[in-house]
C-alpha cells in the first residue's frame, strides 16, 4: 500500500453547478478529468492523505480585505464564497495541525483580483488567498507569509493587495507581461516604499520549460525564502505553464510542477489557473498531490509527454541565467524608491506614497481609475486609503487602519471616513479596521 | 414461507417466516452453533431445526447470509490468483500489488476512455505463460480507466481464455474483469476487488454447490436461493458464483435489514446491535440506510464492495470490566465467557445481572464476581457494575457520535449541495441484539431519544436475511462526441447520437436494470428502481460545444419485501 510521508489534507471543489458562461475556459468541466483522474488513482484511498468539505466564507472574510464596490453580495457569487472558504478550510487544517499541508483545488480562481473590486478580472472576482491569508492573521495573530505564484499569468491582484505590506512577500513567476494577460510584473515592480523588495516578479521567456522554471526557482525563489523565513509558505498554484495549455506560451510538464512542488515544500497551496482540463490538469494536481505528500511521483507524466518535444532553447536558458544573476538583488539589495514625478511606481508627497491606476476588468469590462494613497508613517505600517470611480460605480472610498496600526494612523483612519461621510463626494465608503475588526459600509 | 440463514461468528440463526395471513409472522425460529471449520454443517443443521416445524413444500425461498468468503480471506484459504493490469501514468501500480502472479503491462487508456497506447500482445501472452508455468487456474484482468473503455482488460482475457467467462476451459477456470465489478472509478479498488473475487472464487462456488445440493437432498430443490451481500441487498445464488466477493461482510447488513423489517423506522435514527464481543452502529438518514460512499476494505486493501455504513466497537455483552487507575472500562477484550455463563472474569452481562437489568444465568455468580474484582479495586460492587454500564452506553454513544460527524462532514461537489446539504439528526434509537432489552434504558439516559427494542429482536438478523430485497446497481457513461454508451458492470456498449441528453441516459439506465434483474428472474416494479446520481457536463474544444459528458448512477434501493412493523 502507498503511504504518504507527510499527512495531507485536500479540498475537492469543483463547482460542478458553477460557470461564467458554457464556453468559457473557466467552466464546469475543469475540473471534472481531474476529480476523474484522482478518483480512479484511488488518491483519497492513501493512508495520510483525506477528503475535505469547503467551508463558506463569511462576506466579513472578503470585507476584511477587500473594498467592494458598491457592495460584497454584487461582486461575489455563492461559488467564490465556497472557493474563498475551501482556501480558509486547507489554511485552518494546517494552523489547527490536523494536516501537514493542505492543497485547496477549488474553481473560481483568485489571483487577478485586486485590492479594490467592482467585478471580475481575468476570471477572478475576490482573491482566494489574500481572503486566506487575512483569514489566519485575523484567528491566529500577525504571521509572516510568503506567497509563492506559480500560475502563468503575473499575479498582479494578490501583487496590488500586498504592495506594501512588508510581512508578504509576494513572489510571481509567469511568462513575461510583453507577451501575455495581463501585461504587467515586470523586475521594476518591487513593493511600495514601506515594504521595497517584498514583491518579486520573475517574467520568464514564452518557452520556458522545465528546466528553466526550476533553475529560476532554485536560484531565486529558494535563497529568498531561506532568507525571509516565513511563518508559512502558499504556493498560488496556477497550472497554465502545462505545454499544453490553450491559452499561454510556456512548456512546463507534470513532472516539472511535481517537482517544483516538493522544492517549494509550501505548507498551503491553493489551486489558480490551468485550462488544459483533459491532458494536463488531471495529472498536474496528480502530481502536485503526491509531491505534497512526500510521495513517489515518479510514474505521473503526461500520456503525450516526449521531453525532447519540449525541451528549451540554449538562448532561453541564457536568458533565465541572467535573471539568476540578477533578480536577487531586488530583494537583498532593493534600490531606493524613486517616489519623483516620472516614476510609474507613485510619487512621495510629503508623508504620503501616492499611486495613480487604471485598471480594466477584461471578464465583465469595467474600467477603473483610481487613486491609492499610503499615509507614510515611522511607527506602523499606514494608513491606506483608495479613491475609486469605474464604469460601474461612481466615486467610492475605502480606508484601512491595518493589523499594527500605531493610536496616530488609526485616528487618522476615523477622520478620513468622517470627513468622506460629511464633505466628500462619495457615493459609498468602506472601512477596513483590522486592528479592531471593525468593517463598516457607508452610503447604501 | 421465506427463510433466512445467518452465519454468524458465534450463532447460526435462522427463521421461517409465514407470508399468507397479508403479514409476516415468525413459524419458526432457531439459534445453533456455528462451526468455523463446517459451515455447511451449521447450515444444514439450522435448517433441519427450522424445517421440523413448516411445511416444506411450502417453502418458496431461502435468503443466506454467511461469513465464508471473510473466513476463507482471513484464514488464508484462497487461492493463488494471476493478475494482469494496464495501468498506464499515474501512481505506479506496484503499490497495490495483492499477490505473486502479478503483471504490468504497456498499455495505457485515458479518463476519456481514450486507448492512448495499445496493449502489446506478445506481452500479454509472456504474462499468461509465466501465470500457467506456476500452475494458475484464476486469473483477473484490470486496466485503468477500464469503466470507461474495457477493450484491454477483454483483450487480456481473450488471451488468457477464448471461452465464455462462466465456462471452466483446460486454460482457465475463472476469470475476474475488472469493469464488471461495476462502473466506479477507483483503479487499486477494481483491482484489489478482482483479485479477492478471484481468491475466494473456488471455496465460495463450492460452498454454493454444497448447498444446493444439500437443499435438494432436504426435498427443497424448488427453493430460490439469494446470498445477502453488504450493501443490504441479496443476489441470486446462480449470479452469486460469478461475484463471490459480493457475499463478504454481509453480517451486519442482515442486522441493519432486520431492523428495516421489524420496525417503522421513518426519521432519521440511530441502529445499535449489541452482540456479544461488538456493537454494530449504523444510521438511517430519513428511513433509509445509508451505504459507505465507497466500498469496504478487505484487511489493508479497500475495495469496491458496497457495504452499508456500519461502524463496529468492541463493546458487547460478553466484554470484560476492566480498571485503568480509577476508570471503569468495558472492552474492547474478551476473557472468556460471562460469570454467570460459567467465565471468571466480569463482563457487562455481569454488570447488568449485578443492577438488576437482567437476569441471564446465574446471577450470584455475576455478583460474587463483580464483588471479588471490585474488593481488588477498593470500589463498592454496585458502584463498579454501575460505572462498568455507563462506560458501555458512553463508548456506544461516543462511537455514534463520531459515526454522525463523518457522515455530516463527508465532502461534497456543488454548491448547492453544500448550502442546502441535508444534515444527519438522529431522533431515536433502535436497539437489537441480546443485551438489547437489558441496555434500554441505559441507551435512552445517553441518547436522550426516544429508545425501541422491538419483539423478535434476538434474531433480528435471520429476519432482516429473509425479508431482504434482491439489489443491483449500474453506472452509465455517454459521451456524444465519441458517440459511445457504456454501462461497465453488464459490458454493454452502444452508439449513441449527438443528440442523445441526460434523460435519454436515466431513461436507458432503468431501463437496463430492470433487463438484467429480469434476466436473473427477479421482477423489478418499476418505481423500486431509482437513479441516485446523474450529470451531464458540456464538453467544449476551443469555444465550441463538442459533446456532452453524462454519469447516471440506477439502483434498486436496498430494502425488505415486507415489513413486520404495525
Ligand atoms: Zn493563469
Ligand atoms: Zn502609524
Ligand atoms: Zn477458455
Amino acid at each position: 500500500m502507498l503511504k504518504s510521508e507527510k499527512s495531507l489534507g485536500i479540498i475537492f471543489f469543483p463547482a460542478f453547478d458553477w460557470a461564467i458562461s458554457p464556453t468559457h475556459p473557466e467552466r464546469e468541466e475543469r475540473l471534472l478529468y481531474t476529480q476523474d483522474q484522482l478518483r480512479e488513482e484511488g488518491l483519497f484511498d492513501m493512508e495520510g492523505i483525506a477528503e475535505y468539505k469547503p467551508l463558506v466564507a463569511d462576506i466579513e472574510d472578503v470585507e476584511r480585505v477587500h473594498f467592494c464596490f458598491p457592495e460584497p453580495q454584487s461582486v461575489v457569487t455563492r461559488s467564490h464564497l465556497v472557493s474563498a472558504g475551501g482556501a480558509i478550510r486547507a489554511a485552518q487544517l494546517v494552523m489547527e495541525g490536523e494536516r501537514d499541508r493542505s492543497f485547496a483545488i477549488v474553481r473560481p480562481p483568485g489571483h487577478h483580483a485586486m485590492k479594490v473590486v467592482h467585478g471580475s478580472r481575468g476570471f477572478c472576482n475576490i482573491n482566494i488567498e489574500a481572503v486566506m491569508i487575512e483569514w489566519i492573521r485575523e484567528h491566529y495573530g500577525p504571521k509572516r507569509v510568503a506567497i509563492v505564484d506559480t500560475d502563468c499569468h503575473h499575479g498582479d491582484g494578490t501583487q496590488d493587495i500586498y504592495w506594501h505590506d512588508p510581512d508578504t512577500l509576494f513572489i510571481s513567476l509567469h511568462q513575461d507581461g510583453r507577451t501575455l494577460f495581463p501585461g504587467t510584473g515586470f523586475p521594476k515592480d518591487m513593493g511600495g516604499p514601506s515594504a521595497l523588495g517584498r514583491t518579486l516578479n520573475i517574467p520568464l521567456p514564452p518557452n520556458t520549460s522545465d528546466e528553466g522554471y526550476l533553475m529560476a526557482v532554485e536560484r531565486i525563489v529558494l535563497p529568498i525564502l531561506e532568507d525571509f523565513k516565513p511563518d508559512l509558505i502558499i504556493n498560488s498554484a496556477g497550472q497554465d505553464n502545462h505545454y499544453s495549455d490553450p491559452i499561454t506560451n510556456m512548456n512546463v510538464s507534470a513532472q516539472g510542477y511535481a517537482k517544483l512542488n516538493s522544492m517549494l515544500n509550501p505548507d498551503i497551496a491553493v489551486l489558480e489557473g490551468g485550462y488544459a482540463i483533459q491532458g494536463a490538469l488531471p495529472y498536474l494536481n496528480l502530481g502536485i498531490c503526491l509531491a505534497m505528500a512526500g510521495a513517489d511521483f515518479s510514474h505521473v507524466r503526461e500520456p503525450d509527454y516526449t521531453p525532447e518535444k519540449w525541451k528549451q532553447d540554449a538562448r532561453t536558458t541564457a536568458y533565465i541565467e541572467q535573471l539568476c544573476d540578477v533578480l536577487p538583488q531586488i530583494y537583498f539589495n532593493p534600490p531606493p524608491f524613486d517616489g519623483s514625478e516620472k516614476s510609474a511606481q507613485g510619487v512621495i508627497a510629503g508623508d504620503r506614497a501616492i499611486r495613480h491606476k487604471d485598471i480594466f476588468y477584461d471578464t465583465d469590462g469595467i474600467t477603473e481609475a483610481q487613486t491609492e494613497t499610503l499615509y507614510l508613517c515611522d511607527h506602523c505600517r499606514g494608513l491606506l486609503s483608495c479613491e475609486s470611480r469605474s464604469s460601474n460605480n461612481p466615486l467610492c472610498l475605502g480606508v484601512e487602519i491595518p493589523q499594527s496600526a500605531c493610536p496616530a494612523c488609526r485616528k487618522k483612519g476615523y477622520k478620513l471616513i468622517e470627513d468622506a461621510q460629511i464633505k466628500g463626494a462619495y457615493r459609498y465608503v468602506q472601512l477596513i479596521n483590522r486592528l479592531d475588526k471593525e468593517y463598516m459600509r457607508y452610503g447604501f | 414461507m421465506l427463510l433466512g440463514i445467518d452465519v454468524g461468528g458465534t450463532h447460526t440463526d435462522a427463521v421461517a417466516l409465514d407470508l399468507t395471513n397479508d403479514r409476516v409472522d415468525v413459524a419458526a425460529s432457531c439459534k445453533v452453533p456455528t462451526d468455523h471449520d463446517n459451515l455447511l454443517a451449521s447450515v444444514n443443521a439450522a435448517l433441519e431445526t427450522i424445517l421440523a416445524d413448516v411445511n416444506r413444500t411450502r417453502v418458496r425461498q431461502l435468503n443466506l447470509s454467511t461469513t465464508l468468503s471473510t473466513n476463507a480471506i482471513v484464514e488464508g484459504r484462497t487461492e493463488d490468483v494471476g493478475l494482469l493490469v494496464s495501468a498506464g501514468p499515474g501512481i505506479d501500480p506496484h503499490h497495490f500489488r495483492p499477490c505473486r502472479d502479478f503483471h504490468v503491462l504497456d498499455g495505457s487508456i485515458d479518463h476519456r476512455g481514450n486507448e492512448v497506447r495499445a496493449l502489446p500482445v506478445s506481452q500479454v501472452q509472456r504474462a499468461v505463460d509465466a501465470c500457467r508455468e506456476n500452475n494458475i487456474r484464476v486469473f483477473a484482468s484490470v486496466g485503468k480507466f477500464s469503466t470507461r473503455n474495457p477493450r484491454h482488460e477483454n483483450l487480456m482475457r481473450r488471451t488468457i481464455c477464448r471461452c465464455d467467462s462462466d465456462t471452466e476451459c483446460e486454460n482457465a477456470d475463472f476469470v475476474t474483469m475488472g469493469h464488471e465489478l461495476g462502473g466506479t472509478l477507483n483503479f487499486p479498488r477494481r483491482l484489489a476487488t478482482a483479485y479477492f473475487n478471484c481468491a475466494v472464487w473456488r471455496v465460495y462456488n463450492q460452498f454454493a454447490t454444497a448447498v444446493s445440493e444439500s437443499l435438494s437432498a432436504m426435498g427443497l430443490g424448488h427453493v430460490r436461493v439469494n446470498m445477502l451481500k453488504a450493501d443490504g441487498g441479496t443476489m441470486p445464488l446462480e449470479a452469486s458464483r460469478s461475484m463471490p466477493v459480493q457475499s463478504i461482510f454481509s453480517g451486519p447488513a442482515a442486522s441493519v435489514m432486520g431492523i428495516v423489517a421489524l420496525c417503522d423506522v421513518v426519521h432519521d435514527s440511530v441502529i445499535l446491535d449489541i452482540g456479544g464481543t461488538t456493537t454494530d452502529i449504523a444510521v438511517f438518514a430519513g428511513g433509509a440506510p445509508l451505504v459507505e460512499r465507497d466500498g469496504i476494505a478487505i484487511g489493508s486493501h479497500p475495495t469496491l464492495v458496497r457495504a452499508l455504513k456500519v461502524r463496529s466497537i468492541g463493546v458487547g455483552g460478553d466484554s470484560a470490566i476492566t480498571m485503568l487507575g480509577e476508570d471503569v472500562r468495558v472492552g474492547p477484550r474478551r476473557l472468556g465467557p460471562s460469570a454467570c455463563m460459567g467465565g471468571t472474569h466480569p463482563t457487562l452481562t455481569d454488570a447488568l445481572n449485578m443492577t438488576g437489568d437482567c437476569e441471564l444465568g446465574d446471577v450470584n455468580a455475576s455478583r460474587r464476581a463483580l464483588e471479588q474484582f471490585a474488593a481488588e479495586h477498593t470500589m463498592p460492587a454496585a458502584l463498579l457494575a454501575q460505572r462498568a454500564i455507563e462506560a458501555a452506553a458512553t463508548a456506544i454513544h461516543k462511537a455514534t457520535g463520531e459515526l454522525v460527524h463523518d457522515i455530516n462532514s463527508k465532502p461534497v461537489y456543488t454548491i448547492h449541495e453544500l448550502l442546502e446539504g441535508k444534515r444527519v439528526i438522529p431522533r431515536k434509537v433502535y436497539v437489537v441484539g441480546g443485551p438489547a432489552q437489558a441496555l434500554k434504558d441505559h441507551m435512552f439516559q445517553r441518547f436522550k431519544l426516544s429508545t425501541e427494542v422491538p419483539s423478535n429482536f434476538g434474531v433480528a438478523n435471520a429476519i432482516g436475511a429473509a425479508l431482504t430485497r434482491t439489489t443491483w446497481e449500474l453506472e452509465l457513461f455517454a459521451d456524444t462526441e465519441r458517440h459511445v454508451l457504456f454501462i461497465p458492470s453488464l459490458s454493454y456498449r452502444e452508439n449513441i447520437p449527438t443528440s442523445y441528453t441526460l434523460d435519454n441516459a436515466r431513461e436507458d439506465a432503468v431501463n437496463n436494470l430492470i433487463i438484467h434483474l429480469d434476466k436473473l428472474g427477479v421482477y423489478l416494479e418499476p418505481d423500486k428502481a431509482q437513479v441516485t446520481e446523474a450529470s451531464t457536463f458540456n464538453m467544449v474544444k476551443g469555444y465550441d460545444t463538442v459533446g456532452r459528458n453524462i454519469r447516471v448512477k440506477s439502483q434498486v434501493r436496498p430494502g425488505v419485501v415486507r415489513t413486520m412493523a404495525s
